[in-house]
């Protein structure tokens, strides 16, 4: 038992040094988080920006006072900007299709009349709507400068409507910001870090012709395999405190077990270097598995929870989100880093990871053996 | 005396280096499964899998399980369930819950919100007062809170109460109501763009940068210029052996988008075969930049994730380039994919002709230009450092 520990320790320790000394690995594994993070405040720091510039052009075919007031808020948004003011619909529609502008704002003739005589109006806003976010960022402007001309003084259109409001409680108690994709960010990293792991341990190995040698000295292949997945635990949990630093740094408060955050990314790396040793018993060349990898990565941010909730992809995307073990690894991260909850919360969790991966490495470890 | 080599005419050799490209992929049956097979496919299934196909109505709120609490019981309150019921975007509602054991399960996984409807939420709307409704979210799920609320917001914004109600309700009260026009578009549709053009530079990327950089750490790009071809002959035939199989994933992701996914694009085939060959070209022409660096196979894999993230980030289809301030607007409007992105989505989605999309096709044109004139010199260099 003691020559096991010390052969998968020796392995272990050896494939860590690799490591040390491949500095490009070595800049990757502190570059992918800050990159990732980076990304995700550039991306989400402007979809959640107080104020935009979206450009629109606004068509005043009536000219009344009601429909000059509701220009003035046009202009005073925090969200859009009016770049043009037109005189007929045509010209507007115009330059919604020449792309020059993101939206129109059609004041239709009689706007001012209607809404002083029988208290009702309508205003058509027409957008661009391949740019999602813009066209509802447009319309969201549009509302508020309609109901602030109801409430303006000026036009005397004051009475305050029975409206329904919606109340915001959200069971973190954190204020409503996009941080909790964060957590998957992490299950993110621990998956690409175990991918490159798998490249370094197997594949780099395999080329470099090094992996014969490793089988003849006196270690048994068990230790060998248990020794390369013991480097990867050590591995994810230098990137898991590596990310938890930079988590921290960018302001989100780790409510749960720092321990439990340690288990899933462990669990996850161990998985992921499961499904990678199956991946590189048929795909034998370095970079070629590492492209592989990287363009199998790129959906699992859609389809594995971490930029969305897999309850809200459709059916048939759900379906394959329950499949894949990873999305239970981002859940349980964020179960336990953003909510704060224990244990028992990410306990089914965990065991289908640790399942996934009993299932599958032995399979894998077998497949692997046979290539080398 | 010296022996002058036939030379052969310029496009025969262009031919034999894509024929030779071609020879070499045939015989790795890995590249060809992963080139035309496994990144098209990953990539337009992802799509479809979380969007849903193109004829069908897309709401990422529609499947959730939420609770309904009604606490107060009132005619209001059950139009309100009808309402949301009705809209499409919440066919998960879940009634029966009492608030604290509603509330209690989120977190859990078996309820994702739920929607408190307080005692007096009638008599509130019936006195032209503001009636409130309560949301409580799983907000450890991401988006999911503020898509549920901003839905829920959109329906109650509408909510009609019924007709008694509603003329005490309006009796001096104005309204202005928004009409919007403008083509809708499938989540899946939306798309498409994306995944036709992630993939042509995916794929172009590896394909050139990788296969020079293995060239030369194989010792056969050494070979190839003692040859009597010319760097510009071998740059052209393997941009033509990568325009061909950029031919053919154009075909597979849009034959998978049409057939498996009901997509329609409002343009036609030979219009979305150009703007695909654009954004490979383009791309191609950037992967011989960098591989005429002199960068390892390792390291072009490394540049490669880079490429795609910051495409991602910046290009503008994780977030439009309107929203983009400072740097990050300065670095989007840089990047030629930018404008081969908005080439693909106004033709896709909107049905623009491609001759109205000038801009875009000439910073396209001019990144290439400058791509394949900067490795030819560069090329051109390290000839001159290997043959001296």
């Amino acid at each position: 038992m003691n020559g096991f520990v010390q052969d998968l320790t020796a392995v272990a320790f050896k494939e860590v040094k690799h490591l040390r000394r491949d500095p490009i690995s070595l800049g990757l594994t502190i570059i992918f988080p800050i990159l990732l993070i980076g990304l995700f405040i550039n991306v989400f720091g402007a979809l959640n920006a107080p104020s935009h510039n979206i450009a629109v052009a606004v068509a005043d075919l009536d000219g009344s006072q009601a429909s000059r007031i509701l220009i003035d808020k046009l202009f005073t948004s925090s969200k859009i900007r009016v770049t043009e003011l037109l005189q007929t619909e045509e010209q507007a529609l115009e330059l919604v299709g020449s792309g020059k502008v993101a939206g129109v704002v059609v004041i239709p003739k009689g706007f001012g009349e209607a809404l002083l005589t029988r208290g009702q109006a309508f205003v058509v806003v027409q957008t661009d709507n391949s740019r999602s976010s813009l066209a509802a960022l447009i319309k969201g402007a549009v509302d508020t400068a309609e109901q602030e001309l109801l409430q303006s003084p000026v036009v005397g259109l004051g009475d305050k409507t029975g409206s329904v409001e919606v109340v915001l409680r959200p069971i973190s108690g954190r204020p409503s910001t996009p941080d909790s994709i964060l957590p998957g960010f992490l299950g993110m990293i621990a998956l690409l870090g175990a991918f490159d792991d798998i490249v370094n341990a197997i594949s780099r190995e395999r080329e470099r012709g090094t992996f014969p040698r490793l089988l003849l000295s006196p270690v048994s292949i068990f230790s060998v395999y248990t020794g390369k997945i013991f480097a990867t635990v050590l591995l994810t949990v230098l990137r898991t405190s590596l990310m938890l630093v930079i988590l921290v740094l960018t302001g989100l408060a780790i409510r749960g077990s720092i321990v439990l955050v340690y288990l899933t990314t462990s669990l996850i790396a161990v998985f992921t270097l499961s499904v990678g040793l199956v991946i590189s018993s048929r795909v034998r060349s370095s970079s070629t598995l590492t492209i592989l990898e990287i363009a199998m990565t790129l959906p699992l941010f859609m389809l594995a929870g971490t930029v969305a909730s897999p309850e809200s992809l459709a059916s048939g995307g759900r379906i394959i989100a329950r499949m894949l073990p990873w999305t239970y690894g981002n859940e349980a991260l964020r179960r336990v880093i953003y909510l704060g909850l224990g244990f028992n919360a990410i306990a089914v969790d965990l065991l289908v990871l640790f399942l996934s991966t009993l299932v599958l490495l032995p399979v894998a470890t077998m497949l692997s053996k046979r290539t080398m | 005396m010296t022996i002058a080599m036939p030379r052969s005419n310029p496009l025969s050799e262009v031919l034999a280096v894509a024929g030779n490209e071609f020879r070499q992929f045939r015989r790795n049956r890995t590249a060809i499964i992963i080139s035309l097979v496994v990144l098209p496919l990953f990539f337009t299934v992802a799509l479809g899998a979380g969007r849903g196909g193109a004829g069908t109505r897309f709401s990422s709120t529609s499947q959730v399980p939420i609770a309904f609490v009604d606490d107060d019981l009132s005619t209001a309150s059950g139009q309100l369930w009808q309402t949301l019921i009705n809209s499409g975007d919440f066919h998960h509602l879940v009634q029966g819950y009492r608030e604290e054991n509603a509330i209690a399960a989120l977190g859990t996984g078996r309820l994702y919100a739920a929607i408190i409807v307080p005692q007096g939420f009638q008599g509130k709307l019936a006195n032209n007062e503001t009636a409130t409704v309560i949301l409580y979210v799983d907000d450890g799920q991401p988006r999911i809170a503020d898509e549920i609320a901003s839905t829920l917001r959109k329906h109650l914004r509408d909510f009609n109460l019924n007709p008694e109600l509603k003329s005490a309700q309006r009796r001096g009260i104005a309204e202005i109501q928004t009409i919007e026009k403008g083509a809708f578009f499938s989540g899946f549709l939306t798309g498409l763009p994306i995944v036709l053009g992630v993939v042509q530079i995916f794929a172009a990327f590896y394909e050139i940068a990788g296969g020079m950089s293995k060239e030369r750490e194989e010792g056969t790009y050494a070979r190839l210029l003692l040859s009597s071809i010319g760097q510009g002959t071998v740059m052209l035939g393997k941009t033509l052996y990568d325009l061909i199989l950029s031919t053919v994933r154009t075909l597979v992701v849009l034959g998978l988008a049409v057939f498996a996914f009901g997509a329609r694009p409002h343009t036609d085939l030979g219009t979305l075969l150009a703007i695909s060959l654009l954004l490979a070209l383009v791309t191609a022409g950037f992967g011989f930049f960098v591989s005429s660096l002199g960068v390892g196979t390792r390291a072009i894999v490394i540049v490669e994730f880079f490429l795609v993230l910051v495409l991602i980030a910046f290009s503008g289809f994780a977030v439009d380039i309107e929203l983009m301030v400072g740097a990050s607007k300065t670095l989007s409007s840089l990047l030629p994919w930018t404008y081969g992105f908005d080439a693909l989505r106004r033709t896709t989605l909107l049905g623009q002709p491609l001759l109205s999309l000038s801009d875009d096709l000439l910073v396209i044109a001019v990144a290439v230009v400058a791509f394949y004139v900067a490795a030819y010199f560069n090329f051109g260099l390290s000839r001159e450092r290997l043959l001296t």
